[in-house]
């Protein structure tokens, strides 16, 4: 019974680790991946879904509605971004990351100002079960197969419907979709509204677990970025085992030896992929 | 083709002297001398040598602070502006270089031949280590922006190692590393002399040092820059595909210029340590690594020039306005750079200096 | 342009002169404090309890007949804005005395200016200990004060097994130091320690390794407003265990961010917190709320804050100027205290900390506090008894349980 807990321990452990990275790094997948713009605001769309759902949950709807409108005025946000500021900006990757960097800048300071240092947060949904001498999370253990529902679903957008294909084709060569009449520019702000709503549904997921203040983005910025560029080349199909492989190394070496060698061991990872597999990368802008 | 020594004076002089210069007469009447933009920077950084007469102590101070941090900026213009290298990893080179410094001169004292040995060795160390992250990074054909993210791992794998170096075993002979607090109590720079003591260099002495090394980085900068390395590095630049078919083995020039200006990055490490006597990991995080990149696309990735006043002009500025903006500080701050940036593609003093070269005629 | 030059020179020869006459009235108080980024939230309300104490002194007559004047510079949780802002006030404003920093990095990185520039400086925050430096005095609350009261008194209501996870820097490895010492000292034993890079906000792996170790209770010195993300974690995963920290609910009142019950059986020992229910506290609370009626909380380092200024006014009415060498002799002669919310606050001349109540706050079930002890002038003894004398022998450093100063 005894290894038997420690096996599935290991394994939960693995399930969260790879929860955490896939879910903080879709919405950037999207962003960064397909359309090329280094967006350092990806935090504010995770801070924007979670203070949402918080704020909608407190004020009466049942969790689950409160973590879709999280994430929907993520995605209205990230239009509004789009329509005004990053459109300008698709061929300027420099100055993609001072755009992005001032508005989250500005976003952190003004949610300071207008909505304190912190706000109350939720409590973690469901209860905990116990598996030997370990207890666990009900809640945690079920988010891996909720990331993977969502890379399903995603993976069906883009693959079997209309929006997908406009969407790939647009991403791939703008101009000739053009010329087959998309309309190109609609195609980007729906693309980047998806990415901001993605990351705005890892910010309402994660919005019971963790603390409620104007910097609680900026946690998720360096796994997401990570986990997205050892994806690689095709991001959808890339993010998955991208998350997978991350996940095992961080949850081993934590296992092992503790938090620090889990943090500096993804970020060596990191290092060694991207040093190992360049060619797999090239292809990561389609838009160029 | 930038300015000229103003000789003659006046719009019609200035004509005259623009419509030679099109037809590259004055170029002939110089000769090289008519380097364009070294003579303006480098004669307007020498008049900055007798801003003390003007400024207060404070002033100098704070200027020589801002000054500090203009090598960085160099460094990172000629490697995205001229190499098209995006470098997260300036703020690592800072550290180490800033940590050289300190674990050298706390061991070895405060002579002036333990402080500029300490210059030496953190600049040794930055030459070294960019050379072999750089050789990791270019022999290994990785491109474009993955260089961005594995000088940002880099990055904030030395952040988060450094910061936990707080227990009394990490130490390099009495050089405790101290982790996130962070050292401190290293020696400031001297000069030998004659007297009985040496010249220490602090205050408005650390001002005179700084400017007559950014005088020299700036010229040495230029000048290769201008020369064939720089046209080579800026064909690669443009389409690498094309500098490979050319013959041009592009990897070595990346790797250069990389060294090149991950040292200056070093630079301001050991200047800036010198100037607070203090260093700390959160010198190498995710923020302070993007501070340079946000100077560099200010000042317009390939002015020098522009590159060093948008430094002192940002640094300035997040003062002023930390100081007197209350909490709207990193509001203005935040919405002052996005409309630099949206506004001014090029960068904000390129295009200042466009928009007052159309004015006078040229 | 030499009479352009000349004039300007005799404008500046002449402005700061003029300047310093009609600034001979004020008493400066320099303040550098963060009142945005990472540390806005438990700095702010340090802020504000400075800000109160000032108005109060100057509406009876301020110091010695002079009012004071607060500087402040928001250092926005930037260390490069610590330092640019300290040579700024030592420079320009010429302050009497400087309050500021929170983080202990933030301090180090001002420590070194202070010294150069000979500046009175105190540094009103709880931290690691171990500062013995000339110019600096610390009036927070220090390891020894927090730990030697609250771990026994944990030991003894919950056993002798004891887990910490620390914050993996200066902070979190000194204070686990303290507990290592402790316990042991106690005849318990340390089960587990385990330090946490600051960036780690997910903690499963830790609650796992806690049960596994099967402790009475854990010491959590969690730090920033990342890591407290354990705490909503914990009680997830129904770790239900005991915790103790002398950093937790005084900095950041966690039991008012996080819902119920994250932080239940939480036990901190603190020289302040809001609901300590004494008629010093009490007045302090109406006076505070009065100027500050949307403060979300009076934190533990507010009333340090509050305490120095008062702790200050009283060493220069001893000295009977504001000079900072008579100010730093007056505080080194051990007369001087203060009664504030807390209760009575006095600086110990040879470390130049502070003697503190400690009051042991519970966190229950339903994130109410309740005080099962107090105990009383509890004397910041280490730094005197490992050899720090600073009336009778200059310092500038830090020192911690395994570096002491050399004898």
């Amino acid at each position: 019974m005894t290894l038997l807990a420690t096996a599935y321990s290991y394994l939960y452990q693995f399930g969260d680790s790879f929860a955490y990275l896939t879910l903080s790094s879709l919405g950037l997948a999207i962003i960064f991946g397909m359309m090329g713009v280094i967006n350092l605001a990806h935090g504010e769309f995770v801070m924007c879904g979670a203070y949402v759902t918080i704020l909608s949950a407190k004020a009466g709807l049942p969790l689950p509605l409160a973590m879709l409108v999280g994430a929907v005025s993520a995605a209205i946000a990230g239009a509004i971004l789009e329509r005004l500021i990053v459109r300008h900006l698709y061929n300027r990757l420099f100055d993609s990351i001072v755009a992005t960097w001032a508005v989250s800048l500005i976003t952190q300071q003004a949610m300071l100002i207008f909505a304190g240092p912190s706000i109350e947060g939720l409590s973690t949904p469901f209860h905990s079960f116990e598996f030997g001498e370990y207890s666990f999370s009900t809640y945690r253990a079920l988010l891996p197969f909720f990331s993977i529902a969502v890379l399903a679903a995603l993976y069906g957008l883009f693959f079997k419907t209309n929006y997908g294909i406009y969407a790939r084709a647009t991403i791939q060569n703008a101009r000739m979709a053009r010329c087959l009449g998309l309309r190109t520019s609609r195609i980007y702000t729906m693309t980047f509204a998806l990415g901001a709503g993605l990351a705005g549904l890892a910010g309402a997921i994660y919005a019971p677990t963790i603390s409620a203040v104007p910097t609680m983005g900026s946690s998720f910025i360096v796994p997401a970025f990570v986990t997205v560029v050892t994806g690689g080349a095709n991001v959808l199909q890339g993010i998955f085992p991208a998350a997978g492989f991350l996940g095992l190394i961080q949850s081993a070496l934590s296992a092992s030896y503790g938090q620090l060698a889990g943090q500096i061991g993804l970020l060596l990872t990191v290092i060694v992929i991207i040093r190992m597999l360049p060619q797999g990368l090239g292809s990561l802008f389609n838009r160029k | 083709m930038e300015s000229s020594p103003s000789i003659m004076n006046g719009p019609a002089d200035r004509l005259a002297i623009g419509r030679a210069a099109e037809t590259g007469l004055l170029k002939k009447i110089f000769g090289t001398q008519l380097d364009g933009p070294v003579d303006l920077t480098l004669i307007l950084i020498g008049a900055c040598f007798f801003l003390p007469a003007i400024l207060s102590e404070a002033g100098i101070s704070n200027l020589a602070y801002c000054l500090v941090w203009t090598f960085a900026a160099i460094g990172l213009s000629a490697m995205w502006g001229y190499g098209g290298i995006l470098s997260f990893g300036q703020t690592a080179f800072f550290g180490l270089a800033g940590y050289a410094y300190g674990i050298f001169t706390i061991n070895l004292g405060e002579s002036p031949a333990a402080t500029w040995g300490g210059v030496l060795t953190g600049l040794v160390l930055c030459v070294v280590l960019a050379a072999l992250l750089g050789y990791m990074i270019f022999y290994g054909g990785i491109k474009e922006v993955f260089i961005g993210i594995v000088t940002l791992s880099v990055t904030l794998v030395l952040e988060t190692f450094m910061a936990q170096t707080a227990g009394p075993q990490w130490a390099i002979g009495s050089a405790r590393l101290n982790g996130f607090n962070g050292m401190s109590a290293m020696p400031s720079l001297v000069l030998p002399s004659f007297a009985a003591e040496p010249i220490l260099l602090e205050g408005t002495n650390f001002y005179f040092l700084v400017l007559a090394m950014l005088a020299g980085v700036y010229f040495i900068t230029r000048k290769l820059l201008n020369s064939s390395f720089g046209l080579t590095l800026e064909s690669i630049r443009e389409n690498p595909h094309r500098a490979e078919m050319l013959g041009i083995d592009i990897r070595r020039y990346q790797l250069a210029i990389f060294v090149f200006g991950s040292t200056l990055g070093g630079l301001s490490g050991i200047l800036y340590t010198v100037w607070g006597s203090y260093i700390t990991p959160s010198s190498m995080g995710l923020t302070a690594a993007a501070m340079p990149i946000i100077w560099v696309a200010t000042g317009g990735r390939k002015s020098l020039s522009g590159v060093i006043i948008a430094t002192v002009a940002m640094l300035n500025l997040s003062q002023e306005l930390a100081a007197y903006g209350s909490q709207y500080a990193l509001v203005l701050m935040g919405l002052i750079l996005l409309f630099v940036v949206m506004a001014t593609p090029q960068g904000l003093i390129p295009t200042i200096k466009e928009k007052l070269g159309k004015l006078f005629g040229r | 342009m030499k009479q352009m030059k000349k004039f300007i020179l005799g404008c500046v020869v002449t402005l700061p002169v003029s300047l310093s006459v009609l600034a001979a009235d004020p008493i400066k108080l320099g303040l550098l404090e963060d009142a945005s980024g990472n540390f806005a939230l438990a700095v702010i309300p340090k802020i504000h309890a400075t800000q109160l104490a000032v108005e109060e002194i100057n509406a009876k007559g301020g110091v010695l007949g002079r009012p004071i004047k607060l500087i402040h510079y928001d250092t926005q949780s930037d260390n490069t804005k610590f330092q640019e802002f300290a040579r700024r006030l030592i420079q320009t404003d010429k302050p009497d005395v400087i309050f500021g920093g929170y983080s202990s990095a933030s301090r180090e990185a001002i420590r070194p200016i202070m010294d150069k520039a000979k500046q009175l400086y105190f540094y009103n925050n709880q931290y690691e200990g171990g500062v013995c430096d000339s110019n600096t005095f610390a009036t927070g609350a220090v390891p020894e004060q927090q730990f030697s009261t609250l771990v026994p008194w944990l030991m003894q209501k919950y056993g002798k097994k004891v887990y910490t996870i620390a914050a993996d820097y200066n902070f979190g490895q000194i204070s686990a130091e303290w507990v290592r010492q402790i316990v042991k000292e106690n005849g318990g034993t340390m089960v587990g320690e385990e330090f946490i890079p600051l960036s780690v906000s997910q903690f499963g792996q830790t609650i796992q390794n806690i049960q596994k170790a099967k402790p009475d209770f854990v010491m959590t010195l969690l730090v920033g407003n990342v890591q407290s993300a354990y705490f909503e974690q914990q009680a997830a995963a129904n770790l239900n265990l005991p915790m103790g920290s002398s950093i937790q609910v005084g900095q950041a009142y966690e039991h008012k961010r996080f819902k119920s019950p994250a932080l239940k059986d939480m036990y901190v020992t603190t020289n302040y917190i809001e609901e300590v229910n004494s008629p010093a506290s009490n007045d302090f609370k109406k006076r505070f709320k009065a100027k500050f009626p949307t403060e979300p909380y009076i934190t533990q380092e507010a009333a340090n804050a509050y305490n120095a200024v008062y702790l200050y006014k009283a060493a220069v009415e001893k000295a009977k100027s504001a000079d900072m060498i008579a100010v730093r002799k007056a505080l080194e002669t051990g007369d001087i205290c203060t009664d504030g919310p807390s209760g009575k606050v006095c600086i110990d001349p040879k470390s130049h900390h502070a003697t503190h109540t400690m009051y042991l706050a519970h966190v229950q079930g339903d994130h109410t506090i309740e005080f099962p002890k107090t105990w009383n002038d509890i004397k910041p003894y280490w730094l005197g008894n490992a050899g720090c004398n600073l009336p009778v022998k200059a310092d500038y450093s830090q020192y911690t349980p395994s570096s002491p100063p050399k004898k």
